[in-house]
């Protein structure tokens, strides 16, 4: 965990509704969250109630299970769906779970019979359910934690894959231990089981432990861990680009979907009255995944509706193969569950990847329509020209760097000021993006050092660069695609810089005004056309209320209109936030007609330093242009 | 000292079958970004051919080649069915996609076979040593060993030499910059799934000759070594996938012999732990490869 965020202030939820009356606030914090919880878990149990009112033990049963799949799937929607990294280990951190409770909660003399040898003196203790349930749940998160740091550091860095492999291992590795820890388990086909009788008789604890879950898993998601750890899973450059370090929330979601998934994995063996390593395993694993994204795991709502559908498609299958609707039907079909939620799963991946539901929650849905008709467009920021930009000196020493045996970036010394658009031009190849890469702590330098003031940056992460004050934009767009407009922007202002002076901030909504984006703050940011997806990735570094904003061809695929207006948005922006500006581009009309100082770059070496007039009567500048300098009009379409 | 020659020989025996699933993985992962959870049923339906012929007096010299067209048939048609339809998606759902197959497939041989497994008999000779200087050598071993050299060398002549491999290769670079220069995607990723199937019918028949049964996860724990081993090698760099696999097999083979008993079950667990702990420290893999053929 990264102590810096830890000594971050408190901000409130959103700055966007700073100016809504506080009781709508709270409402909004906790009601928001515990009407959506209420909802489904009526719908749940309800449901569940009237389907087996019809009758039949096989009915009531399958209600219970039902409810308590509810709890496991709720739980790995709070780390899958928040942080997009895929799992199949919840199920294992489940078989640890299931293994703790039994061992704890079966009686002496059961145990004398099948483990009479467990170690530790476990034999010899009994625990009530709820005590059992509770050492699961710190056994489990124990273990959990240790292979979470592992986890959040492999998935912030190195992307999804390596990180689901690490939870694959966590499945085989409880699985391995289960079938040859003996004395512990029971081994492989014995396992634990309760005496009769000993099982779970009433659905209270269940209820309990379900509304439980629903909640804490809607607090999270409006939390602004949850809310960082989304952003990161809609793109993790990005996010760290804005001051966010993934590894944090990931840890944070993973710690919450452990406890919820082990108490649910408890139950579950309480209410069956026993445990093998089979049942942990790869089949509940399908079933549980199946529902998760089929129903979309983005959202709570999703993953409640994907129990509650593959349930059902489930029992409807099986109804389908055979005459009878007897549950020994089952034990003649053994692979139709499987066939039935394999298809299921390639089918939704192909067709709706992001199931059913990809993003819809009540309370959110409530409270947007709420808010549009409550809601007026502020007033546009009057910024004037005597309006300093920055503060504080962005210096770069001597920064080389070397892929391999290509030298990008030879000895490139700038020193942009706070009070001007500083541009830096040359021609493709020149090492513009790669000298951004390198102070946004994207790209490491063989050699160098970069300060903001007094403050060196030349050793910090990316995210700890933008918490400092230099915050960038991509030249390929970079927004968090499943997130509005407007949660864009509030996201990224979560960790708005303390450096600078103690003006006034502007608004979320202030900042879509000033970026011309407004009218589209409740579209989702995947939608946009390209104009506005380029405001919106300057509203949202600008959110961050940066010291330094550095853009990477802001203007690239603009017709000549645009590219005059995102000029003039570029200095507004700037001014509103007080943060000084460098702009990258090629084109040499652009540049010189935004800028107030022009660094020139050619194979990685700053060639030409000045004014535009001085950089445009350059004898070296027009080298590196070919001496097609003359003829290049500013704001001509260019070829990027 | 001859006692750890033997295991480190039995590690290559072990290790060759890993790699040339692995190389399948990681040829499959270079073009399409996907880790493909169904190549181990590429073994999975090989096995029930394998089972169905035995049972019909057919012989292994003609088992032989049908495996290994099974592979590669099968190969091609999950290609066909499941994966064109998400080129180009995300991680996440590509994974997925790859799961569904390998239960889909699964369930229909437990429906349609059986859920138990099937025996068939292993070729008379898979029992059989040779003493080479002191050395007692497995046959199966040598021959598993000597074919994937083979096929290891036969696939680098592809690669390099023919205008198909040199696709891949590209496209395995930088799949976007391959299309735009000519490369025409829809051939490539056939070929690698082709390619792909191959080299796994080749692993099935030893993996086959050596289990002697056939069951619906018949390729769970191949698929897994074959997963593993590409990841050591770094996912997506095909010499890091072989070097993975042998890598693999060795390590295995001396934890069995160096574990105490008890843990001996425990071997595969210990392995994954390593690789796990290896990607905490190493989240590029053990090999990290030339930027030619990464991703």
């Amino acid at each position: 965990m990264n102590p810096e965020t830890t000594v971050q202030p408190e901000r409130t939820m959103s700055p966007a509704l700073s100016k809504s009356p506080a009781s709508m606030e709270w409402v909004r914090r906790l009601g928001g969250p515990l009407l959506t919880s209420i909802v489904l878990f009526a719908a749940l149990v309800l449901g569940g109630l009237l389907y087996a009112s019809g009758g039949g033990g096989a009915r009531d049963s399958l209600v219970t299970q039902m409810l308590i799949n509810a709890i496991i799937v709720v739980g790995m929607q709070i780390y899958i769906g928040n942080t997009g990294v895929l799992s199949f280990g919840h199920v294992g951190f489940g078989a640890i779970a299931g293994y703790t409770f039994a061992i704890f909660a079966i009686s002496v003399e059961r145990k004398s019979v099948t483990v009479s040898d467990a170690p530790f003196g476990l034999s010899e203790i009994q625990w009530s359910p709820l005590a059992a349930i509770v050492a699961a749940v710190v056994v489990t998160l124990a273990i959990g934690l240790v292979v979470g740091l592992g986890l959040s550091r492999t998935a912030a860095q190195s992307g999804a894959i390596a990180a689901t492999v690490i939870t694959l291992a966590v499945l085989f590795m409880a699985r391995e231990v289960a079938v040859n820890w003996d004395e512990l388990t029971g081994g492989d086909r014995a396992g634990l089981s309760f005496g009769i009788g000993d099982t779970l008789e009433s659905r209270w604890p269940i209820y309990v432990a379900l509304f439980a879950s629903l909640l804490l898993a809607r607090l999270y998601g409006t939390s602004r861990s949850g809310r960082l750890a989304a952003a990161t899973r809609e793109d993790n450059l990005a996010a760290r680009a804005v001051g966010h370090n993934p590894a944090t929330h990931q840890t944070l979601a993973l710690v919450l979907s452990i406890v919820v998934v082990a108490v649910g994995a408890s139950l579950r063996v309480y209410e069956l009255g026993s445990i093998t390593p089979k049942f942990f395993f790869f089949e509940f694993t399908l079933l549980t995944l199946t529902m998760l994204i089929v129903g979309g795991r983005n959202s709570l709502t999703g993953a409640v509706l994907g129990v509650v559908v593959i349930t059902v498609g489930n029992e409807v299958t099986r109804y389908l193969a055979g005459p009878s609707v007897d549950s020994f039907e089952f034990v003649f079909r053994p692979g139709l569950s499987k066939l039935f939620l394999g298809l299921s799963m390639l089918l939704f991946m192909i067709v709706r990847p992001g199931g059913l539901l990809p993003d819809w929650e009540l309370d959110s849905w409530l409270f947007s329509r709420w808010r549009r008709r409550h809601e007026t467009k502020p007033v546009e920021a009057a910024t004037d020209e005597d309006t300093s930009l920055g503060s504080e000196v962005l210096k770069a020493e001597s920064i080389t760097v070397r892929f391999g045996g290509f030298q990008a970036l030879d000895d490139a010394t700038l020193d942009p000021q706070p009070d001007e658009v500083t541009g830096i031009i040359g021609p493709n190849g020149a090492g513009k993006t790669t000298l951004l890469n390198v102070l946004t702590g994207v790209v490491p330098s063989t050699s160098g050092r970069f300060s903001l003031g007094s403050n060196d940056l030349s050793s910090k992460q990316t995210h700890a660069i933008a918490r400092e004050g230099v915050v960038r934009t991509f030249q390929n767009l970079r927004l968090f695609g499943s997130l509005t407009v407007r949660e864009n922007v509030a996201v990224a202002a979560l960790h708005r810089s303390d450096s600078g002076d103690s003006g006034s901030q502007p608004s979320v909504e202030e900042l879509l005004v000033a970026a011309g984006i407004w009218d589209d703050r409740d579209r989702r940011a995947s939608e946009l056309d390209y104009g506005t997806a380029r405001r919106l990735e300057l509203a949202r570094a600008a959110a961050t209320r940066p010291a330094f904003l550095l853009l990477d061809e802001p203007t690239s695929g603009m017709n000549e209109a645009e590219s005059l207006a995102m000029t003039a948005q570029v200095r507004d922006l700037a001014r509103l936030v007080g943060a000084g500006v460098v702009v990258i581009d090629h084109d040499l009309g652009f540049i010189t007609g935004v800028c107030d100082r022009i660094y020139c770059l050619a194979q990685g070496t700053v060639v030409a330093v000045g004014t535009a007039d001085e950089i445009q009567a350059d004898p070296i500048v027009r080298e590196v242009y070919l001496g097609s300098v003359a003829d290049d009009g500013p704001g001509e379409p260019r070829d990027s | 000292m001859s006692e750890l020659i033997q295991q480190l020989f039995d590690g290559l025996g072990r290790g060759s079958e890993y790699a040339l699933i692995a190389l399948g993985i990681a040829v499959i992962f270079g073009v399409m970004h996907l880790v493909n959870f169904a190549h181990g049923e590429l073994i999975t339906v090989s096995a029930y051919v394998t089972y169905f012929m035995f049972n019909n007096d057919l012989n292994w010299w003609l088992i032989i080649p049908a495996v290994v067209l099974t592979a590669s048939a099968t190969s091609v048609a999950i290609e066909f069915v499941a994966f064109r339809w998400v080129r180009g998606a995300t991680d996440f759902t590509q994974m997925l996609t790859s799961f569904g197959v390998h239960f889909a497939v699964q369930a229909i041989f437990i429906m349609y076979v059986s859920a138990s497994f099937k025996s068939y008999d292993r070729p008379g000779w898979i029992a059989n040593t040779v003493t080479v200087g002191g050395i007692r050598l497995e046959v199966i071993d040598l021959v598993t060993i000597g074919v994937t050299v083979a096929a290891l060398l036969g696939t680098a002549a592809l690669l390099r030499r023919t205008m198909f491999g040199i696709s891949l290769r590209a496209a395995a670079a930088d799949f976007d910059a391959a299309r735009l220069m000519g490369v025409r995607s829809d051939r490539v990723i056939r070929g690698a799934f082709l390619l792909a199937g191959v080299l796994a019918g080749i692993a099935a028949v030893f993996v086959l000759m050596r289990t002697g049964r056939a069951s619906p996860t018949a390729g769970l724990t191949p698929l897994l070594k074959g997963v593993l081993a590409a990841l050591i090698g770094g996912l997506g760099s095909l010499s890091g996938a072989v070097i993975g696999g042998l890598a693999l097999g060795i390590v295995e083979v001396l934890l069995i012999a160096r574990l105490p008993a008890a843990w001996v079950g425990l071997t595969n667990g210990f392995v994954f732990m390593l690789i796990a702990l290896l990607f905490v420290f190493r989240p590029g893999g053990l090999i990290t490869v030339g930027k030619a053929e990464r991703v």
